[in-house]
């Protein structure tokens, strides 16, 4: 009998502990939220450095977009900025710029996607424990905790459907842009499917321009004199339009020649506005690196939790994969982009 | 007095230079009087091309003055110094390949027309007067300049030179690389000049030219001045004693040709050379002469298998062989010390050793590996064994002397220890000093019994030295003398052309003709 | 000479005190961030792929060449053998093989149409440079992935705490170190370099050594190329873009001349582990990568004027020689 009793006493001391664990304030859905506005409201570390890394780090389109969208973020959130990489189209010294930042642990990494190879490298620093978020193009092999970017094969559609409206669904049509490069290839690609379906258009060739001006042009300008019938061309890099633009002008032939193609940059609107280029296909490229680093930070600060623990949960606090959508500008919205900011 | 001072164009008046951690030019005193013709003597590394650097301009003096004509001047660089009057020929070619005759003399200053384009037809014009003046008229203004021989290059030079219309002239060793005809004309033009009034300063290394042109002659020796001469007062042997401080054991000729024939040339044919038929024996030296392009380097150079031969025959020892590559020669045992010692004998950004091994490295291998001791070895064995003065082994050829150098090339063939050794211009630019040491080391060699096939353009060099000499003129052999046959006269007779032992019906194929 | 003279002429003696003051000051500047072994090895790592061209390009330069066909060469070599792998599933050592072999093809014709036609190098390897690039975009294309790990070991090991690509660049500079300065085979590049017609006077078969040389730096690229196919587990068509240059400046960095007869290969690798460290100091204090540019070209400028100055001071002059000849 008496230690039956004592054996009650203690299920009760029991129940009691457990009752009062379980009313821990910390527990409460109220706590939470306050903690996470306590976190939001608290001034954030000035050294905290988010690294952006890309390669030919001075392209004028890199430059004005997404490293000025990411340096503008920088600012308004008071945390350090930095953008590194070669200065030419150099993916294995874009890895060794990766793998070489590691080692000083910044808050998080802001990857351009430029080459499939370089998932090893940003596995790296995801295994070190670094935040990372890929941009332009995704690098499916890797960790990487989240991409924004916009869908390559989806452009090469856009400019497919919109040739075959400017000519009618039939003619001699070629395209240019880098290739070997995924992005661009897969680009090709949804051109390609789309010309599929107009028998009557035919595709006289795929040519590489090594994203450089002079090099669309002269492109350009022998496909004009060995096809004088040519029907359109379409562009995949941010020299093509310039390139082809100028190729066509010198020809005589602005109007007579179709031409679509990626990129908004001065140059290119100039020549929508000239009648030479007559649809843009854009990229929101400052919202990659905005909305980036904005991931990255949320996951730093940890702005928004799902479990109790996400890490040990497995769960990455921010969205997988974003697609940022695509625009076109022609003559018909032209004045809007002229003078954008 | 005071016309004798008149008569003086150019003074210099204790000249020093220094460079970094040497006195290039050591108080020097020169004197140079209108119409003359002032030869100037020195071993290399005398200080007479810095010293013509002084006076071109190229370097500014660290003491002393230059007086022109009586005015103390400052030299500022070479334009100054032609606007002065003074031109200069260098030892080095200033030409361009590619280029006119007229557009090579008149380089910097080619005449123009209105809208600055060249005037081709008033450059042709004016070049052609020049030339006729200079007694050159032979040579055609619009002519690409690597048409012309050696020699006719040597004179554009100097028309070039003339262009200017220098009061002071100044010549550096014009005579190296053309022959003898060559160089009469040359002589005929320097004296029509200082008839005119033109001043001469004439740099060489051939004692026989400065007998023949100088009036006077100046000697320096290690930056310092030595004194100068009046030519009619003084002989060679003077002069030399000068130069180098000592006398020069003279020559004394012995032969060391036996009569087994080492090797035997038959039927040689190529671009320059043509029914090419000789016999070497062991330990003979045999002299090849004959006038610049007659085609005694490329005869040379077909034998040991660096140009192609069209055909021909090639024995050593009886037994025909074919050679493609110099390797082949050398394996064979035959050395080759070529003609532009710079060019084509020495590595000179190398060290002294790595020029004496240069032909092979084998000897200094030790267990299949290269040992560097072993190569400063025998090297420090061919320094000590031939007279090279450099502070070491390792000292950078480029720094050496001439004389020097040339010891080095020869060196590198000794090492070989070749059965037969063709020596192209053994002494060119090499000092009188070093001169008789390789004429020494030559003879020494076919004392043990090594051939000797030695080509030159110096004929008081081959006429010493050979015990037989062929001649050759326009690739053809006009003559084979003995020793007892050799004069002077009777070569230059060969080599021109206006005698031919061998006329085509006296010349039997394949037959190697012998006189002795 | 002075023997401080003497040693500051040695590219690879000041070039060691450089590369020693900088490891110096920037372990004091980050020195939680620089010294550590993991960034050292990082930076070894990310060098040793443009050290094993070097090593040719220094043989090369040594020889009065050198070959800008490089660069390609490591992306067709490592193209070529993803593409055996990937779509033909070739046994990955008879992969390599041909890799290697495509390599010292295209070696072999560079060597040939130099040394025996007489083409100019920098015109044949500069052509050389563009076809086998066109190659190489043959057969990478957008790029290969997913090869067999028995590839990827090849370069992802780990062993001492380094990855293998450190281990094979340090054992080929080891091996050609030793054969350069030991071989009478090799020894004759420095007579080529120093003096070409003097060198066929002198017996040496110039023409066949060139074909060798150029053979050799195409098969050092070729097997460089398809090792950092193995370490990065992908073959890009991009790859070795712009590596000629660099690997030539850090080869003349380490001693070598334009004009040949100069040069060791240990000077090649510290060339290469000073740009790998300028590369590694200018990330650690965020620097973009045109700055580098500027830096290393400026380096490259004042590392040859240091040269000149020294190499003018010291000449040695007759009147000296002359008395040491006597004493």
């Amino acid at each position: 009998m008496k230690t039956y009793k004592n054996q009650l006493f203690l299920i009760f001391c029991t129940l009691f502990t457990l009752g009062l664990y379980s009313c821990d304030p910390s527990k409460g859905a109220y706590f939470k939220e306050k903690k996470a506005e306590e976190e939001a409201a608290k001034p954030v570390n000035p050294d905290e450095e988010y690294v952006m890394i890309t390669t030919i780090v001075n392209f004028p389109m890199y430059v004005n977009h997404d490293q000025a969208a990411f340096k503008k973020w920088g600012k308004r959130m008071g945390v350090r900025t930095t953008v590194l990489g070669p200065s030419e189209w150099d993916v294995a010294s874009q890895i060794s710029f990766i793998e070489q930042v590691i080692p000083s642990k910044p808050a998080g990494l802001l990857i351009n996607g430029t080459d499939p190879a370089i998932a090893s490298a940003i596995n790296k620093a995801v295994d070190a424990g670094i935040p990372t978020v890929v941009y332009d193009s995704d690098i499916v092999n890797s960790k990487r905790h989240a991409f924004l970017g916009t869908n390559w094969y989806e452009i090469g559609r856009m400019q497919g459907e919109t040739m075959v409206e400017l000519i009618g669904g039939k003619g001699k049509i070629a395209y240019m842009g880098i290739i070997g490069l995924a992005n661009m290839e897969a680009g090709f690609q949804g051109l390609l499917d789309v010309l599929k379906n107009y028998p009557e258009i035919e595709v006289v060739g795929k040519y590489d321009d090594k994203a450089n001006v002079e090099e669309a042009a002269r492109i350009t300008s022998d496909l004009i004199s060995a096809n004088p019938d040519l029907a359109g061309i379409c562009g995949f890099d941010a020299m093509s339009g310039p390139g082809i633009g100028l190729a066509v002008k010198e020809a005589g032939k602005v109007g007579k020649i179709k031409i679509t193609t990626v990129d908004t940059e001065p140059e290119h609107l100039k020549l929508v506005r000239d009648g030479v280029i007559q649809t843009l296909v854009g990229q929101k490229r400052e919202l990659f690196t905005w909305y980036g680093a904005q991931f990255l930070y949320d996951m730093v600060h940890k702005t928004n939790t799902l479990s109790g623990d996400d890490q040990k949960a497995g769960i990455t606090n921010i969205p997988f994969s974003v697609n940022t959508g695509l625009f076109t500008i022609d003559k018909t919205n032209i004045e809007l982009f002229e003078s954008p900011y | 007095m005071e016309k004798y001072e008149n008569d003086i164009k150019l003074k210099l008046n204790h000249i020093t230079k220094y460079f970094p951690g040497v006195v290039a030019l050591e108080n020097v005193t020169l004197e140079l009087k209108t119409g003359e013709v002032h030869a100037l003597c020195g071993e290399n590394g005398a200080g007479k091309s810095t010293l013509m650097n002084v006076l071109s301009g190229n370097h500014q003096p660290d003491g002393g003055e230059i007086i022109l004509k009586g005015q103390q001047v400052v030299m500022e660089d070479q334009q100054v110094a032609q606007q002065m009057g003074i031109g200069i020929v260098y030892q080095e070619r200033s030409l361009v390949n590619d280029l006119s005759v007229a557009e090579n003399i008149y380089a910097g200053n080619q005449p123009t027309n209105g809208w600055g384009f060249i005037n081709f037809k008033k450059l042709f014009a004016q070049t052609r007067i020049l030339l006729e003046k200079l007694g050159m008229a032979d040579i055609d203004p619009t002519t690409k300049l690597e048409y012309l021989s050696p020699g006719k290059q040597q004179m554009v030079e100097i028309a070039k030179a003339l262009s200017q219309n220098p009061e002071i002239l100044i010549l550096d060793e014009p005579t190296a690389s053309i022959s003898e005809t060559d160089a009469k004309v040359l002589f005929q033009i320097i004296r029509s000049l200082t008839k005119e009034g033109v001043a001469v300063i004439y740099i060489s290394h051939r004692m026989s030219e400065i007998f023949q042109i100088a009036n006077r002659v100046s000697v320096l020796k290690d930056g310092k001045y030595q004194g100068t001469k009046e030519v009619g007062e003084i002989v060679v042997d003077d002069i030399i004693r000068m130069m180098v401080g000592r006398d020069l054991v003279k020559q004394d000729y012995k032969s060391h040709a036996l009569d087994e024939i080492v090797m035997k040339v038959e039927d040689f044919n190529g671009p320059d050379y043509l029914n090419i038929n000789f016999e070497l024996k062991k330990g003979e030296i045999l002299g090849l002469a004959g006038l610049v392009g007659a085609g005694r380097t490329e005869l040379a150079r077909a034998i040991f298998g660096m140009d192609k031969k069209y055909e021909g025959r090639l024995f050593l020892n009886q037994n025909q062989v074919t050679i493609n590559h110099p390797l082949e020669a050398m394996n064979l045992g035959i050395g080759y010390l070529p003609e532009h010692r710079k060019e084509q004998g020495l590595f000179l950004e190398m060290t002294v050793e790595e020029n004496i091994v240069a032909t092979n490295l084998v000897v200094a291998v030790e267990n299949r590996l290269l040992q560097f001791s072993k190569i400063t070895e025998i090297a420090d064995a061919y320094i000590q064994k031939l007279g090279i003065k450099t502070p070491d082994s390792k000292q950078k050829v480029v720094n050496l002397s001439g004389g020097n150098q040339q010891k080095i090339v020869l060196a590198k063939w000794l090492l070989l220890n070749p059965k037969v050794l063709i020596v192209d211009e053994p002494t060119h630019g090499v000092d009188v000093g070093a001169k008789s040491e390789i004429y020494a080391i030559l003879k020494e060699l076919t004392e043990k019994g090594t051939s000797i096939i030695m080509i030159s353009s110096e004929l008081p060099e081959l006429l010493s030295l050979s015990d037989r000499i062929l001649v050759l003129c326009n690739g053809n052999m006009t003559a084979e003398l003995p020793r007892e046959k050799f004069s002077e006269e009777e070569i230059m007779h060969y080599a021109s052309g206006t005698k031919n032992m061998f006329t085509s019906d006296l010349t039997k194929k394949g037959q190697p003709i012998s006189v002795s | 000479m002075k023997l401080s003279t003497k040693l500051l002429q040695d590219r690879v003696i000041t070039l060691s005190i450089t590369i020693a003051i900088l490891i110096i000051i920037s372990s004091i500047i980050w020195p939680t961030k620089f010294p550590t072994f993991d960034n050292l090895s990082l930076v070894l790592l990310n060098l040793s792929i443009e050290t094993i061209v070097a090593v040719g390009m220094m043989i090369l330069m040594i020889s009065g060449s050198f070959d800008l066909s490089v660069g390609s060469v490591v992306a067709f070599a490592g193209g070529f053998t993803g593409f055996l792998m990937y779509y033909f599933g070739v046994f990955v050592p008879v992969a390599i093989l041909a890799g290697m072999g495509g390599a010292i093809f295209i070696g072999f014709i560079n060597g040939y149409l130099v040394a025996r036609v007489g083409i100019n190098p920098l015109i044949q390897t500069l052509a050389m440079m563009g076809i086998v690039r066109g190659l190489a975009l043959m057969v990478s294309g957008a790029g290969i992935q997913n090869f067999p790990e028995s590839f990827n070991v090849i370069g992802q090991t780990v062993i001492l705490g380094f990855q293998t690509p450190v281990w094979f660049m340090l054992i080929i500079v080891a091996l050609f170190s030793f054969l350069v300065s030991k071989t009478t085979f090799f020894r004759k590049y420095y007579y080529i370099g120093g003096n070409e017609k003097a060198a066929k006077l002198s017996g040496i078969r110039v023409e066949k050594m060139k074909i060798y040389s150029f053979i050799l730096i195409s098969a050092l690229a070729g097997f460089a190329g398809i090792l950092l196919s193995s370490r990065l587990g992908a073959a890009m068509s991009t790859s070795g873009q712009g590596m000629e240059l660099r690997v030539i400046t850090a080869v003349i960095l380490g001693g070598a001349s334009l004009l040949g007869g100069q040069g060791k290969i240990v000077g090649a690798m510290l060339g290469t582990i000073f740009m790998g460290l300028i590369s590694n100091v200018m990330i650690l204090a965020r620097v973009s990568g045109y700055w580098q540019q500027i830096i290393l070209g400026l380096i490259l400028i004042l590392a040859v004027v240091i040269d000149i100055i020294l190499k003018k001071n010291v000449g040695v002059t007759p009147k000296k020689y002359l008395k040491k000849a006597v004493e």
